[in-house]
């Protein structure tokens, strides 16, 4: 009997080489060429429309950028133009921004949904997942390719959409941090929100075993979600106190680049103890009577104001497109531990 | 040999010979449809219930806040100065609720309409329900109208109860009823459109034969419609005041959903089971 002393190499010789992931592109092509031409064919068309619209905003806010918002400040022609835009450029744009509110997940659900699901109903993941290439690879390589495919479309959208939504942000007094329909719609979280509901949606699928249960289900699980980015926004360690409250009206309006996020304030009195009530509207009605007068403010009393700064517009984005990919990961990878626990 | 010289009478069950069955009541559809969409109509319920609890909730809070900054006198004063600063995070969940109520239509339109026929036709179960005595012609009939029935009295409880809830902003926006975002969610026009986005999936669902591609299409149909509505044609409405615009608009969308149910009705007639 002869020994065999060299070492075994097990890699090479007992198990066959495993099937390269580059394949997948193709299976994942085939499967779902549908998403892949509907997408962008849809976000093109959209694309077209809010660039032919988008320059007449922007014409007609050209036109009446140098006037004072204040409507008793406006002469005939300023206010004539304010009237045209508010009354006929802002709906329409009020309604694109409305569906680009709930462009994520109507592309999460549609594209997410039957992902995996799919192959249950009709049956083929009999076939499909015992390819030698490995079920839970495959799901991975689905998941990511169709994900960063939808999160890269999204994100080329959003840049767009946020050149078009531009002129609005001052006329309609909308701030970049503190409005959700504008910090949602651009940057970087924009592109994650698509990226989870898409997970979502494929993990639902994957957790009903139907499509279209599913697809419900995901707008619900979105909607907490988006619930929850807007409930926590506020809380972000980003925050600055200031006690000179003169600075925030060097900034304008709230639509104005540069505008801070303005969370709270509060009146201390000697000895940082609370001001009285009585004291705390004194310094309310200077304020909200105000504007470019200094405030009054008795003496020995602070005015404390806890704000975002507009620097703090892409740290804020970075913590929440943060919070939301560790989501989307845990998300993507329970549905992937579905795939590897379900029963072939 | 002995010849029958009564006239017949058809649909009557002949006791002698029994040549013609009785038909089957419409009302076994009401169980049979609530046992096929079991599932989308108590999600519908659940959701519209929470839906009008929260509008409520919600209503009751912007209401009492909005009598205390309508009552207040002088408006400079301190206290009044307090409701106005915030009047504007209260438009804000306002306008929040408004998103919702502006979507809910379409969105219930999605999930109720394209499956009616598509399921069965995906899941080739439409060989057992269409060879039922009832006849394949009744059964999607009744099957569309109790749903178009379910779906529409939700919708009128939703839209009067956002238009109560609105109410406060109407002045302070400068809205007016005949504004586009706000006509559209008022008396009639609410539930018709809601009624012709699920006419719509039902027909784009029997059209297309499957579910997902019938809710994609749904989707664009509904927004190509709203959007050709609103700039296209109700400007060119041949009354411009607000009860008969209502009818008028309330009126052509029934016309369209019973157009879209007869081509569903009729595709289904020519379908070869």
């Amino acid at each position: 009997m002869t020994a065999l002393t060299t070492t075994v190499r097990p890699s090479q010789e007992a198990t066959p080489r495993p099937v390269p992931w580059r394949r997948m592109i193709w299976v994942t092509w085939r499967q779902h060429r549908a998403t892949f031409i509907s997408v962008p064919a849809v976000l093109a068309a959209a694309a077209i429309l809010l660039v032919v619209f988008g320059l007449r905003a922007h014409h007609d806010y050209a036109a009446l950028v140098n006037c004072p918002l204040d409507p008793g400040k406006q002469s005939g022609t300023c206010s004539r133009l304010m009237a045209n835009f508010n009354s006929g450029v802002w709906p329409l744009a009020n309604v694109c921004s409305i569906l680009m509110q709930l462009a994520p997940v109507l592309l999460g659900a549609f594209a997410g949904a039957p992902l995996l699901a799919r192959e249950l109903e009709s049956g083929t993941f009999r076939y499909a997942w015992t390819q030698g290439f490995g079920r839970e690879r495959q799901a991975i390589a689905k998941l990511v390719l169709l994900g960063l495919t939808l999160a890269v479309l999204a994100w080329a959208f959003s840049e767009l959409f946020s050149w078009f939504f531009q002129p609005f942000l001052w006329v309609e007094q909308m701030n970049q941090m503190s409005t959700e329909a504008v910090f949602d719609t651009r940057g970087l979280v924009f592109p994650v929100f698509t990226l989870v509901s898409f997970v979502i949606g494929a993990f639902l699928g994957m957790l009903f075993r139907r499509s279209i249960p599913a697809m419900a289900a995901t707008l619900g699980v979105y909607l907490v979600i988006r619930l929850l980015a807007w409930g926590v926004r506020g809380q972000y360690p980003l925050t600055l106190v200031t006690r000179n409250a003169w600075q925030f009206t060097a900034y304008g309006t709230p639509g104005q680049p540069g505008f801070p996020w303005i969370l709270n304030s509060w009146v201390t009195g000697p000895g940082g103890k609370p001001a009285s009530p009585s004291i705390v509207s004194q310094v309310q009605l200077s304020l909200g009577g105000g504007g470019n007068q200094p405030v009054s403010v008795p003496k020995g009393y602070t005015i404390w104001t806890r704000f975002f700064p507009a620097s703090h517009f892409w740290p804020m984005q970075l913590i929440e497109a943060g919070w939301l990919l560790v989501l989307a990961v845990a998300i993507g990878a329970a549905a992937v531990w579905l795939v590897h626990r379900r029963a072939v | 040999m002995t010849v029958h010289t009564l006239s017949a009478r058809p649909g009557r069950q002949d006791p002698e010979t029994g040549a013609q069955p009785r038909p089957v009541p419409w009302r076994q559809m009401l169980w049979v449809t609530w046992r096929q969409h079991r599932g989308l109509l108590v999600t519908t319920a659940v959701v519209l219930v929470g839906a009008v609890a929260g509008m409520l909730a919600e209503g009751l809070n912007l209401h009492h806040a909005y009598a205390g900054v309508a009552g207040c006198q002088p408006l400079q004063s301190a206290g009044c100065l307090q409701p106005e600063s915030t009047s504007n995070s209260d438009w804000h969940a306002a306008n929040g609720f408004r998103v919702a109520v502006l979507t809910l239509p379409v969105l219930i339109a999605l999930f109720s309409g394209p499956p009616v026929i598509a399921r069965e036709l995906e899941n080739t179960t439409y060989r057992y329900a269409w060879t039922q005595g009832i006849g394949r012609v009744r059964w999607t009939a009744a099957k569309l109208a109790i749903l178009a029935a379910a779906l529409t009295i939700p919708a009128v409880v939703i839209s009067m109860e956002f238009t109560w809830f609105f109410n406060p902003f109407m002045a302070q926006r400068n809205l007016t009823s005949v504004t586009p975002a706000v006509f559209f969610t008022r008396d009639l026009a609410y539930p018709a459109w809601t009624l012709t986005a699920f006419c719509a999936g039902a027909f784009l669902g029997t059209l297309l034969r499957r579910t997902l591609p019938a809710m994609a299409a749904t989707l664009a149909a509904f927004a190509l419609l709203a959007a050709v509505t609103w700039w296209g044609l109700r400007p060119h409405y041949p009354v411009h005041t607000y009860w008969p615009m209502q009818l008028f608009e309330g009126a052509w969308l029934v016309f369209l959903c019973a157009a879209l149910a007869a081509g569903t009705i009729h595709l289904v007639r020519h379908h070869a089971a």
